[in-house]
């Protein structure tokens, strides 16, 4: 009896990937040229799934930002926000985050992970409920796990079934927690706000909107679906990462109820880490202020999602969400197709992401393409060449 | 069996037959996961099936400690008689 045994499911269904020379996952990058660029297998390749949205990886400004601050404040803060990880920057991030919004409060987390972790474990307690979309990012999960509320999940993008849920809570819905996505990045499907909106206000309950994957995306300051739908007064809490349209890594938590800060005394995924380091906390606040201006960078990408989507349609591929987003999930018979996609697509110089089972919504065999701001037309156009051959040799 | 008892099973083997129909005849003692093989989602997916028929809300917390949906059945009659 070995501690290893457990994982042996997860061995064989790595082994059934095959052993060919790249790794379809956790594939690696030998070099990044750009936002766009990269080496795999000795070969340049088009980067076509790194939820680089908005292709700030590589903007001067936030390099120069991330440079300096490197220089000035050195590599790390080496302890928590609590005790000495809390530098000027980390808090002027906070207040240009809550400004952004227009809101009181905002918390800046280590990663967006524990952001999730942090405000769905402590925010819902032993006696409040939390509802989750089915769907939901395993940050979620983990959130509900780590924290002590009742959790019950609701059917994906589903507001009747949500409805149901609240009302057989009664008055208690009142002390429920309703977690949805803006855009969930598996199908690359949205949800529908409105609607959940107007449940969460009949039953009294408090609604998070996860927006990891539309912040910098949708609306006119890029601040996500929210505000893209004209309802951002419907929602008590945003959460989002540095780690996709911000080109970093960390994450946060924006609300309109100034309370939000007493979570900095309770949560333990914001007490007990490390803060973000100086040169994030730079690059990030320099990213911000390219996200919020960034109208041009959106068209850009809407320019190349449009693009994708529309060829994509055309050649008949099933993709996971009818409404056109940054995220193109097409939708494979089996996993073997899915693989010979992937490295069809590798072979002709584009990176995706091969999503399979149990990562996946409904046991699905995903090739996932995340677009950017950045994508050339002609990139998008090397992509769609890629599919239309790999259909062909089908 | 009592009503209640009736109940759960009638809707469990509905909920199966919907959302799994490869398994074909169900076995209330195969292990959930070990036996059958299904994998989280395919597990919340069946849970939601069931809620449906119930009328019930099933928090997964319940859902940690069930092994086998002889288990499930066992703990949802307290829940749907406090319904």
């Amino acid at each position: 009896m070995s501690l290893f045994e457990k994982f042996n499911d997860l061995a064989q269904s790595r082994a059934g990937l095959g052993d060919q020379h790249v790794a379809p996952v956790a594939t690696p990058i030998e070099k990044v040229f750009s936002a766009t660029e990269g080496q795999i297998n000795g070969q340049r390749t088009i980067l076509a799934g790194t939820n680089n949205y908005l292709g700030l990886t590589f903007n001067q400004e936030v390099l120069s930002a991330a440079h300096a601050a490197l220089d000035e404040y050195g590599s790390g803060t080496t302890g928590s926000r609590m005790a000495n990880g809390s530098y000027h920057a980390h808090q002027k991030l906070e207040q240009e985050l809550a400004d952004a919004w227009g809101w009181p409060a905002a918390m800046v987390f280590s990663t967006g992970y524990q952001a999730n972790l942090a405000t769905i474990s402590t925010l819902a307690g032993k006696q409040d409920y939390l509802l989750l979309d089915s769907d939901s990012h395993a940050s979620i999960y983990d959130g509900a796990k780590l924290g002590q509320a009742q959790t019950i999940v609701f059917r994906h993008n589903d507001p009747a079934n949500l409805d149901r849920r609240l009302t057989r809570l009664g008055d208690d819905a009142k002390r429920a927690l309703i977690v949805v996505e803006g855009l969930y990045s598996m199908l690359g499907d949205q949800p529908p706000l409105e609607a959940f909106i107007e449940i969460k206000r009949k039953h009294g309950a408090w609604l998070l909107l996860d927006e990891a994957h539309s912040f910098g995306v949708f609306g006119e300051h890029g601040l996500g679906l929210a505000e893209a739908r004209h309802c951002m007064d419907g929602i008590d809490f945003v959460v989002g990462t540095f780690s996709k349209s911000l080109a970093g890594i960390g994450g946060f938590c924006v609300s309109p109820h100034a309370e939000l800060d007493l979570l900095r005394l309770a949560a333990r995924p914001y007490i007990f880490t490390a803060s973000p380091s100086p040169a994030v906390i730079a690059s990030t606040r320099a990213a911000l202020n390219q996200v919020i201006h960034g109208q041009a960078l959106r068209d850009s990408l809407w320019r190349n999602i449009e693009q994708l989507y529309s060829a994509l349609n055309q050649m008949g591929y099933k993709l996971g969400s009818e409404q056109p987003g940054p995220v193109a999930a097409i939708i494979l018979p089996d996993r073997e197709s899915a693989l010979a996609h992937w490295y069809g697509l590798l072979e002709a110089g584009v990176y995706a992401n091969l999503m399979i089972p149990p990562a996946t919504p409904k046991g699905l065999n995903l090739l996932r393409i995340s677009l950017s701001a950045a994508h050339s037309p002609a990139q998008v156009d090397q992509m769609i060449d890629a599919f239309g051959r790999l259909q062909a040799a089908a | 069996m009592n009503t209640t008892q009736q109940k759960i099973r009638a809707a469990i083997d509905e909920a199966v037959h919907a959302s799994l129909p490869e398994l074909g005849e169900v076995d209330y003692n195969a292990a959930l996961t070990s036996d059958i093989g299904l994998d989280s989602v395919q597990v919340m997916d069946l849970v939601m099936e069931i809620e449906d028929r119930l009328d019930l809300s099933i928090p997964i917390e319940l859902l940690a400690e069930t092994q086998t949906l002889a288990d499930l059945a066992t703990r949802l009659e307290p829940l749907l008689e406090s319904n």
